[in-house]
């Protein structure tokens, strides 16, 4: 019923290197050289590399899973609502009171060192999550205690990237204003840990508030000079 | 009222009445039940971390005891949702399935091979670190090593080991395979081939460029506005990773899992039913399209992202084959089976009743990968509950499923030795079919209300509305992972006690030997049995 074993086992090496040549190898010889592009007039390059601590941050949100349910994927308004969800827009890094709404693009991702385009939405896209919450303060206040803002959440509360400490002094710049049924005895203060920090560093440095050229067309490639 | 004689369970006679088979079973007896009961043990521990892991989709609206838990999770990072669910998923799909597909992967390839097994202590090694492996990335996972991408969630350290535990399967498996009586060849044989070569590939390609460990360019060099620093990157840089993740997922359902569980109910359907084959010929376009139609459902997993539209629209085109593969397999397997039911009546038999579900799952399964094949449907369905359901139809449904009937067919085989109950036997079908039933109506249904809703082109609906609807099929889901989890239960405290039974009867007997060989006081017998020849 079989074909012997040596002609068996080549058909199959071939079916299995047809589909690993067209889902993997074509796709990198077209994404895989992607670099910044320069701008015109001046040394800079876009997309720019995020900070060291924003790089730290990827693996705190590499190991506490949040790629579970959260995507980090805006998709054309051709395909799915994203852009209407409002997930597409982000603040202007040139001007804060500009906003940027686009998809994301395979060059957004070059910095990265993981990329997590994540599978589920049982949480929001994080793409532009600093459009929605621009400082960090407000993104220790949910990781602390998600139901505040949404009594329906599926999110875990991230109490464990946080510690309560003794007020000495003034208290810390980034002691958490919470409401009052998380609120730690008097004289106690809540602080992010270098953990919480790095993470929302890193959620932050997230933004895609530039533009790129519309990658639709041929790919630019890197020039060879 | 005379009460009936107890007639106790039948303890004798399993074993094949063929002296040949009887003999390969025998020699592969240690390590396929060893990898039963360490997949039944790992089946344990992933159904409990997977209720947990439920219940922690829902923290507002706990059930009472495992909310205490779910209390816990916030406080300490041991506990947390991203440690628990990758550790139930991961400790489901490599520690349940993969340890019983290896199992039930050696059995059949002696069994068809009608030699009986060299070097079981090989396989006996493989097994050991196999288990060791996946307690490692467990651990890992738990302690805050994982790497964040589904199901290579384990640490590199963790990886090598199951990669030394794989090669000795590996290399066990072709030996066998070269080493059967000539003539030996089936279908199943085909199928368990391609999953044994399928693996490697895809866990080494997954596991070395989706490391964290390896970045695709040092900083130093890409901070350089120097474009041609950025000529040659590593494949796993980038989009890619996302490519190859998808590629990956997919390929351990389609390439890994569904082989095995094919080749088995390729095996085992018309050998109970006593039936031939139903369209037996094209059995091998099945195989065939199969291999080559099934792993661009990876694609489903792309669509509208960052990639180049033309490999989304080519694999979607591709996939949406998948009927085509689906529809011969399903002919032969359902088709068989109904027949069979339909000859020995509905639901006889211990075994049968799973694999025929099993077989029914897998059409369901490739009618799920079908309709995300569809852009319109992949476009509200991909980032829903959708594709949990459509996971646990693989994971669960099908192969799980082949797997309690595999089990209840080899077990008794291998021990020469009953299954103790048969009221255990009925409960924990109906509890796995009920759960199973219910999970696929409720988180499948779920998955397509959010979907409708995260998709509405109503700009003022945001996130919040969509969770408060999506809640409910949360809560729902935890409580059909419960119910599974009870079947769960009941069968492996049935396996435990049928091993357990075993093992005290061997003791037994080998007491009652031990006890003829220590009577050593008895020098009249043979002097009367001569005097009485003398006397004769």
């Amino acid at each position: 019923m079989n074909p012997p074993f040596r002609p068996f086992f080549f058909l199959v090496l071939a079916t299995f290197m047809f589909t690993w040549f067209a889902l993997i190898v074509l796709p990198w010889i077209n994404l895989g050289h992607l670099a910044p592009i320069k701008e015109e007039g001046t040394p800079g390059i876009t997309p720019w590399d995020s900070s060291g601590s924003a790089h730290q941050g990827e693996k705190v949100y590499a190991s506490n899973g949040c790629a579970y349910c959260h995507t980090q994927q805006v998709r054309p308004a051709s395909s799915g609502a994203d852009i209407i969800r409002g997930w597409g827009t982000a603040t202007d890094d040139g001007d804060p009171k500009k906003e940027v709404t686009r998809r994301t693009y395979p060059r957004d991702y070059i910095w990265q060192h993981q990329v997590f385009l994540g599978t589920s939405r049982a949480g929001a896209d994080l793409t532009n999550v600093a459009h929605r919450f621009p400082t960090a303060a407000g993104l220790y206040r949910y990781l602390y205690d998600p139901y505040v803002l949404n009594g329906h959440s599926s999110m875990p509360a991230y109490r464990f990237l946080f510690t309560m400490q003794k007020v000495r002094g003034l208290p810390s710049d980034d002691a958490l204003v919470l409401v009052p049924a998380d609120m730690p005895p008097a004289g106690w203060e809540i602080v992010p840990t270098a953990e919480a920090k790095s993470l929302v560093a890193y959620l932050l440095s997230l933004n895609k508030g530039y533009h790129l050229p519309d990658e639709n067309g041929p790919v630019p490639r890197p020039s060879k000079s | 009222m005379a009460k009936p004689p107890y007639i106790p369970p039948a303890d004798h006679g399993f074993i094949s009445t063929d002296p040949e088979l009887a003999a390969v079973d025998a020699s592969v007896r240690w390590p396929v039940l060893v990898c039963f009961l360490s997949a039944v043990h790992w089946m344990v521990v992933g159904t409990f971390l997977l209720v947990y892991a439920s219940s922690l989709t829902h923290p507002q609206d706990t059930f009472p005891i495992i909310g205490l838990l779910v209390k816990l999770s916030a406080c300490c990072s041991f506990f947390t949702y991203g440690h628990i669910w990758p550790a139930a998923v991961d400790a489901l799909v490599y520690g349940w399935a993969s340890t019983a597909g290896l199992g039930l992967a050696i059995w059949l390839l002696t069994r068809m091979g009608r030699t009986p097994a060299r070097a079981p202590a090989a396989l006996m090694t493989g097994v050991v670190f196999w288990n060791l492996g996946i307690a490692t990335g467990l651990t890992g996972i738990f302690l805050g090593d994982s790497n964040g991408v589904e199901l290579l969630e384990f640490p590199a350290y963790a990886s090598w080991i199951l990669w030394v535990a794989y090669a000795l399967f590996a290399l066990w498996a072709i030996a066998t395979y070269l080493g059967r009586k000539p003539g030996q060849n089936h279908i199943a044989q085909s199928w368990i081939l391609v999953a044994l070569f399928a693996f490697p590939w895809l866990y080494a390609t997954g596991s070395t460029l989706l490391s964290t460990d390896l970045h695709p360019l040092s900083p130093d060099l890409r901070h350089t506005s120097d474009q041609s620093a950025w000529a040659f990157p590593l494949p796993g840089s980038g989009v890619m990773q996302a490519l190859l993740s998808a590629w990956y997922v997919h390929g351990l359902f389609v390439l890994w899992l569904a082989p095995i569980g094919l080749a088995l109910l390729y095996y085992l359907i018309p050998k109970m039913s006593g039936l031939d084959l139903q369209w037996g010929s094209r059995a091998q376009l099945g195989f065939w399209s199969w291999i080559i139609i099934a792993p661009w459902t990876a694609v489903h997993d792309l669509v509208g992202g960052p990639f180049p539209a033309d490999t989304v629209t080519v694999g979607l085109v591709l996939s949406g084959l998948i009927f085509l593969p689906v529809a011969v397999i399903g002919m032969n397997l359902v088709g068989t089976s109904l027949r069979g039911e339909a000859q020995q009546g509905h639901h006889g038999g211990i075994v049968f009743p799973f694999l025929v579900l099993s077989a029914f799952f897998f059409v369901i399964a490739g009618a799920s990968e079908q309709l995300l094949s569809v852009r319109a449907a992949n476009e509200v369905l991909r980032f829903t509950m959708f594709r949990e359901c459509n996971m646990f139809l693989w994971v669960y449904g099908f192969f799980s499923f082949m797997v309690f009937g595999s089990m209840y067919y080899i077990v008794p085989r291998l021990l020469d030795f009953g299954w103790r109950s048969a009221f255990l036997i009925r409960a924990h079908y109906y509890a796995s079919l009920y759960g199973i039933l219910l999970f696929l109506a409720l988180v499948g249904g779920g998955g397509i209300v959010q979907g409708l809703i995260l998709e509405t082109t109503n700009p003022l609906v945001t996130i919040v509305n969509v969770n408060q609807v999506s809640i409910g099929f949360y809560i729902a889901s935890t409580m059909c992972i419960a119910l599974v989890s009870i079947g769960n239960g009941i069968f492996a405290l049935h396996l435990g006690w049928m091993v357990l039974d075993w093992l005290r009867q061997q003791v037994r007997r080998s007491r009652l030997a031990s006890e003829i060989l220590m009577e050593p006081y008895q020098p009249a017998a043979p002097v009367k049995a001569t005097s009485v020849e003398v006397s004769a």
